[in-house]
C-alpha cells in the first residue's frame, strides 16, 4: 500500500525518508567527453550521423589494429579531476574489462580498473547556491577514462537487431562517488551542479536526455547490501527509482528478508532485477599492455588549475556583488547558460563605460532583452543582436533620443529582422522624437489632450468621481496617436491640468 | 567492411589456388607488378583481401589494408607471391593446427615431416625455394622452430623494432614479426627495410630509444674490438637434448672460440620457470584478443542461431579449432577472478627473468636501466643455445605423441620462450652436422634487447667461418 501511494506521487518533494531506515546512496556517472576524435582512434566523434559512418578500423575491432590514446580526452579528464580537487595519480594505466555484447566490438572495454587517473576528490554542495537545507560534501572515490560502446537498435518493423558503432570508442569518464547521499535533494542538487560544471569546463554537453551523461545509482538501507540501478535517463527517473528502491528494500526488511546484492533496471514504474551477485559477469580484468602507462608530472594538477575558468559558485558570488549586483536567481540563470553570461558581461562592460547604472543594465538585460526574445519565441542569441547594437539602443534611451516605448519597438524589430540598423528602423517607422521647440510642443500636446478629453466625456467623468487610474486610458490614446514619440509624463501632466 | 577494390586490382589478385607440394601457401597472390625478389607472408599478417590466420572464423574476412611491414617491402619493390600456412592464430609448434591442414617439411623426401610452427608455411616456402624470404611471427618460438626444422635462418628481432600494425595478435606483449631466409645476408637486408618506427603501433620503439641503443652498441663494439663473450646457460642443456644436439652446440661453440671469441658457461636460473610464465601470459592475452571473434562481424554468421549469447557461443564453437579453444579456456581461467592473480605473478616472473638476463649481459637493457657499466668486461655479449630438443618427426608421429600427451608439444618451448618473454633479438642458425648437406636442427644465438645488428653480424661471421 505504501509503495502504491508513493508511486502515485511523482513529486519527489513530498517524499520523506523514514528515520528508522537509514538511506544511503552513491552514484556512478558516465560522462561523454567533447573531444574532436575518439578515445583510441582518429574517427570524428559526431552524433546523429548515418549509422556506422564514423568508424575506423580500430573502432570496429579489425584484428591487427592497435589503440592510440587521444591526448585531448586525457586533458578533459584531468580538467574535471582538478576541478573536483582529486589526487591525480602519477601513474595510471588502462585495463581490459571482458564481456560479450553485440555493441562491444572488441569483446572487452578498455577502461581503468587497477590504476585510475584520479582518486579522492570532493564535490561541495551549499545551502546558498544549491537550494539545500545545509551544506554537504560528497566525496569522490575515483575518476577513470574509458571507451563508450556502440548502440543497439531493435527494429520492430523488420524484426532485426541493428548495430551502430558510431558511438563505439567515444571517450567517457566514469566518476564514482562514496555512498554519501542522505536524501533526494542532495542527489538532485549534485546532478544539477555536476551538469553545470562539465558544461562550464566545456568537457561535455551536460545533457542527460541525449545520453551524454548516464547515471547508475547504488542504494542501501541500514548498512545492508547495496543494490545497483543501472541506466537512468533523467533526474526524474533517478528520483523515482531511488524512492521505489528505498521503499522496496524497507518492505523486504519488514518481511525479514535479506536484501541481495544485485543489479536492477528501471522500467518506468519499478526496479527489476537484472543480475544477482551469483550470476554476475566475471569481467576478467587484466592490464591492456599495448597502451603505455600514463606518467604525469606531480605539478600537472596545479598547471591545469591555472587554465580552468572560475567555477559556477564563484561566478554567482561575483555576479551578486558589486559591480553587477544581480539578484541570486538571475545570477544562477546566467551562470547556467555560459553564452548568455558572456552576452550579459559584454553588454555590462560597454554600458558601464558610459556610466549607465548597474540596476538599469540588469533591468534592460533580464527584463527587456530576454523578454523580447522570449515574446518572439526566438532563443537568445548574441549573433542576432550583438551586444554593441544593444548598447547603442540603450544609450539612445539614456540620452533621451528616443523613449522607452520606441526602444521596445526597435528592440523587437532588431530581433525579428536580424542585421537591421537602429536608425533605419526609427526613420522608416517615423519613431524619432519630434524636433520642435518646447512652446510649440506644449501647444501641440495641449491640443491633442484637449481633443481626447472632449471625445471621452464618460472617462473624464469617472476620473472626476475619483477613479484616478482611468487616466491611463486617456494616456494610452495619446501615446497611440503619437506612436510613443512623446514621453508619457508630459501627457499625464497635461491631462491632470485639463481634468480638474 | 571497407574494400579497396581498385587498389587490390592494381596490386594483385588473391586466388585460392591448389596447394603447392608442401601445402605451404594457402592463398596465392598473382602479382601484376613488381619485378623484385619474391617473398611470402604468414597469413596472420594483413594484406588487402583474404587473411585467414589459418582459422575458419576468419574464412570470410577481407582485410581493408596492408600491414606496415608488407607495405614497407612492397614500396621497396619486393614481390609478394603468397600467404603462408600457420597454426591457427599462431597457436602451435608443428603447423598441424591449421584449418588448411599441416604444411610439410620440404627437406624430407621419405615421408611427411613436420615443418614446425607456427610459421611452418613461411619456413617451407623459403626452404622449398618458392621465394627468397618470408615474413613470419614469433610469440614463443614460432619463427625459430620452423626455421630450425626446415634448415633456414629464422630471426626474431627485439620486441618493438618491427611494426605490429596489421599483425593479428595472439599474445600482444610477445608477438614479434620476424624474417625467414636462406642466407643471413638476406635476413640482414630485409631487416634494414623493416626496422622503422611506426606511429600506428603504440608498442613500436621510439626513434629516441633506437638512437640511444645504437650509441651504446657503438661504444660496446669499439671496446670489444670484434672479440665478444659468448655465454652458454646450463639451464638450456636440458636432459632431453639428444647427443646430436649437444654435438652441434659444441661445434658452434668451438667455431666461436676458433674465431677468437670467449665462450663461458653461465647460469640463468629463471629460465626453468619460463615455460609456465609463458603459457600463463600467452593464453591470458590470447583469450582477451580473441574475444572480438564473436560471430557478429567475423565468422559464418549461422542464421539459425537465436539470441546474442547463442550467436557468440555457436560461432566460436564452430569457428575455432581445438587448440585455440583450449588456450582460450586456459587463458580465461587465468584472468578469471576465481583463479587469483596468475597473470600478475607471471609478469613478475617475467621481470625477474629479464633482470637475470640484464645481469649477465654487458650492455644495459635500455627499457629498464640505461647506465652502461663498461668496466664489467667479463659480462656476456651473446648467448648460445639449441633451438630444438630434437630433429623433426613425421607428422603422423607428432600427432600420435600429442594425442598421448597434450603437453608433449609444449616441452620444446623451454628453449625458445625465455627470449620471447624478455623480448631479446634471437636468431636460429642452420648449422650443418659433419658430412651433411642440410640442417634439420638449428642453433640459437641471442643478445641484449636492441642489439639486433651486432647479433646478425656475428651470426653471419660464424656461418661463414663454418663453411
Amino acid at each position: 500500500m505504501l509503495t502504491k501511494r508513493l508511486l502515485s506521487t511523482t513529486s519527489a518533494g513530498l517524499f520523506q525518508f523514514d528515520p528508522l531506515y537509514r538511506f544511503k546512496c552513491g552514484l556512478e556517472i558516465h560522462t561523454q567527453l567533447k573531444t574532436r576524435y575518439k578515445l583510441f582512434s582518429l574517427s570524428p566523434t559526431s552524433f546523429n550521423s548515418e549509422p556506422n559512418s564514423k568508424i575506423s578500423y580500430f573502432d570496429i575491432a579489425i584484428p591487427g589494429t592497435q589503440p592510440k590514446l587521444n591526448p585531448e580526452a586525457l586533458l578533459l579528464a584531468l580538467k574535471l579531476s582538478t576541478a573536483l580537487g582529486c589526487q591525480i595519480q602519477p601513474k595510471s594505466r588502462f585495463d581490459r574489462k571482458h564481456y560479450f555484447y553485440p555493441d562491444q566490438p572488441l569483446g572487452y572495454q578498455i577502461t581503468q580498473f587497477y590504476h585510475p587517473l584520479a582518486k579522492h576528490g570532493e564535490f561541495k554542495l551549499t545551502q546558498r547556491y544549491d537550494n539545500l537545507e545545509k551544506d554537504k560534501t560528497i566525496n569522490i572515490q575515483q575518476i577513470q577514462i574509458e571507451q563508450d560502446t556502440g548502440k543497439i537498435i531493435y527494429d520492430k518493423h523488420d524484426g532485426l537487431i541493428k548495430i551502430d558503432l558510431n558511438r563505439a570508442n567515444v571517450p567517457l569518464i566514469e566518476l564514482i562517488t562514496d555512498p554519501d547521499f542522505e536524501n533526494l535533494a542532495q542527489i538532485k542538487s549534485f546532478l544539477k551542479k555536476y551538469q553545470l560544471l562539465v558544461k562550464h569546463l566545456d568537457i561535455c554537453t551536460g545533457d542527460l536526455e541525449t545520453g551524454a551523461i548516464r547515471v547508475d545509482v547504488n542504494v542501501s538501507v541500514n548498512g545492508g547490501n547495496r543494490v545497483e540501478i543501472k541506466n537512468l535517463g533523467s533526474t526524474g527517473e533517478i528520483q523515482d527509482a531511488v524512492i521505489y528502491e528505498y521503499t522496496r528494500q524497507i518492505s523486504e526488511l519488514q518481511q525479514s528478508r535479506v536484501i541481495q546484492q544485485e543489479t536492477r533496471g528501471w522500467n518506468g514504474k519499478e526496479t527489476v532485477r537484472s543480475r544477482s551477485k551469483e550470476d554476475a559477469v566475471d569481467y576478467r580484468y587484466f592490464p591492456d599492455s599495448e597502451l603505455p602507462i600514463i606518467n604525469l608530472d606531480s605539478q600537472i594538477g596545479q598547471d591545469i588549475a591555472k587554465t580552468l575558468p572560475e567555477f559556477p559558485d564563484q561566478l554567482m558570488a561575483n555576479l551578486v556583488e558589486s559591480p553587477y549586483k544581480l539578484e541570486l536567481k538571475h545570477a544562477r540563470f546566467l551562470v547556467e547558460i555560459p553564452e548568455l553570461l558572456k552576452y550579459y558581461q559584454d553588454l555590462f562592460s560597454i554600458l558601464t563605460a558610459h556610466k549607465v547604472p548597474a540596476k538599469q543594465i540588469n533591468n534592460w538585460f533580464i527584463h527587456e532583452v530576454l523578454g523580447a526574445f522570449n515574446k518572439l519565441d526566438i532563443s537568445v542569441d548574441p549573433q542576432i543582436l550583438p551586444s554593441s547594437t544593444l548598447a547603442e539602443l540603450i544609450l539612445k534611451v539614456k540620452n533621451d533620443a528616443i523613449t522607452l516605448t520606441v526602444a521596445r519597438t526597435v528592440l523587437s524589430t532588431l530581433i525579428a529582422i536580424p542585421g537591421s540598423s537602429i536608425d533605419q528602423i526609427i526613420k522608416e517607422n517615423g519613431l524619432a522624437k519630434p524636433q520642435v521647440d518646447s512652446t510649440d510642443m506644449d501647444q501641440a500636446v495641449t491640443e491633442l489632450c484637449q481633443d481626447i478629453v472632449d471625445r471621452n466625456p464618460d472617462v473624464v467623468e469617472k476620473i472626476r468621481n475619483g477613479k484616478k487610474n482611468s487616466v491611463n486610458y486617456l494616456l494610452g490614446l495619446a501615446m497611440k496617436e503619437t506612436k510613443g514619440k512623446v514621453g508619457s509624463k508630459l501627457f499625464l501632466q497635461k491631462f491632470q491640468a485639463l481634468i480638474k | 567492411m571497407i574494400r579497396n577494390g581498385v587498389k587490390q586490382f592494381l596490386r594483385g589478385v588473391v586466388t585460392n589456388s591448389k596447394p603447392d607440394r608442401w601445402n605451404s601457401i594457402i592463398s596465392e597472390i598473382s602479382s601484376c607488378g613488381g619485378n623484385g625478389e619474391k617473398f611470402t607472408v604468414k597469413d596472420n599478417i594483413l594484406t588487402i583481401g583474404t587473411t585467414t590466420c589459418g582459422s575458419k572464423i576468419l574464412s570470410e574476412f577481407e582485410s581493408p589494408f596492408d600491414a606496415t611491414v608488407v607495405k614497407l617491402l612492397q614500396d621497396k619493390g619486393y614481390n609478394l607471391v603468397g600467404k603462408t600456412n600457420l597454426d591457427e592464430f599462431g597457436m602451435g609448434s608443428s603447423n598441424t593446427n591449421s584449418n588448411f591442414g599441416p604444411s610439410v617439411n620440404p627437406l624430407f623426401e621419405d615421408g611427411e615431416y613436420v615443418t614446425g610452427g607456427s610459421s611452418g608455411g613461411s619456413a617451407a616456402t623459403v626452404a622449398g625455394g618458392l621465394c627468397e624470404f618470408s615474413l613470419g611471427t614469433d610469440t614463443g618460438g614460432s619463427i625459430r622452430l620452423p626455421a630450425s626444422n626446415c634448415g633456414v635462418y629464422g630471426f626474431k628481432p627485439s620486441y618493438g623494432r618491427l611494426s605490429r600494425w596489421g599483425v593479428i595478435p595472439y599474445a600482444q606483449t610477445l608477438d614479434t614479426v620476424g624474417i625467414i631466409a636462406r642466407t643471413c645476408e638476406k635476413v640482414q637486408e630485409v631487416f634494414e627495410v623493416l626496422d622503422k618506427y611506426d606511429s600506428k603501433d603504440p608498442t613500436s620503439l621510439s626513434v629516441e630509444t633506437r638512437k640511444e641503443i645504437s650509441t651504446v652498441v657503438s661504444k660496446r663494439n669499439s671496446l670489444r674490438n670484434g672479440m665478444f663473450n659468448i655465454g652458454i646457460p646450463e639451464e638450456f642443456l636440458v636432459e632431453e637434448l639428444s647427443d646430436a644436439t649437444r654435438n652441434k652446440l659444441s661445434k658452434a661453440a668451438e667455431a666461436l672460440l676458433d674465431m677468437g671469441h670467449n665462450v663461458v658457461a653461465i647460469s640463468i636460473p629463471s629460465i626453468e620457470k619460463s615455460l609456465s610464465a609463458y603459457y600463463t601470459i600467452a593464453t591470458a592475452e590470447a583469450a582477451s584478443n580473441l574475444s572480438r571473434y564473436d560471430g557478429i562481424r567475423f565468422g559464418k554468421g549461422d542464421e539459425n542461431l537465436d539470441g546474442a549469447a547463442n550467436v557468440v557461443k555457436g560461432n566460436r564453437s564452430l569457428g575455432f579449432g581445438k587448440e585455440v579453444q583450449r588456450r582460450i579456456i586456459l587463458g580465461n581461467y587465468t584472468i578469471s577472478s576465481d583463479s587469483g592473480d596468475h597473470y600478475i605473478k607471471a609478469t613478475e616472473l617475467r621481470r625477474h627473468l629479464a633482470d637475470e638476463f640484464n645481469n649477465i649481459l654487458y650492455i644495459p637493457n635500455l627499457l629498464t636501466n640505461s647506465e652502461f657499466e663498461s668496466k664489467d668486461v667479463g659480462k656476456c655479449d651473446f648467448i648460445l643455445a639449441s633451438t630444438t630438443i630434437n630433429t623433426p618427426t613425421t607428422i603422423e608421429e607428432f600427432l600420435h605423441k600429442e594425442h598421448q600427451n597434450l603437453l608433449e608439444s609444449y616441452t620444446n618451448d623451454i628453449l625458445t620462450t625465455p627470449m620471447s618473454l624478455t623480448g631479446v633479438p634471437t636468431i636460429s642458425l642452420p648449422i650443418l652436422d659433419e658430412g651433411k648437406a642440410i640442417s634439420t636442427q638449428g642453433i640459437q644465438l641471442f643478445g641484449q634487447f636492441g642489439d639486433d645488428r651486432a647479433l646478425l653480424q656475428i651470426s653471419s661471421h660464424l656461418m661463414n667461418h663454418l663453411l
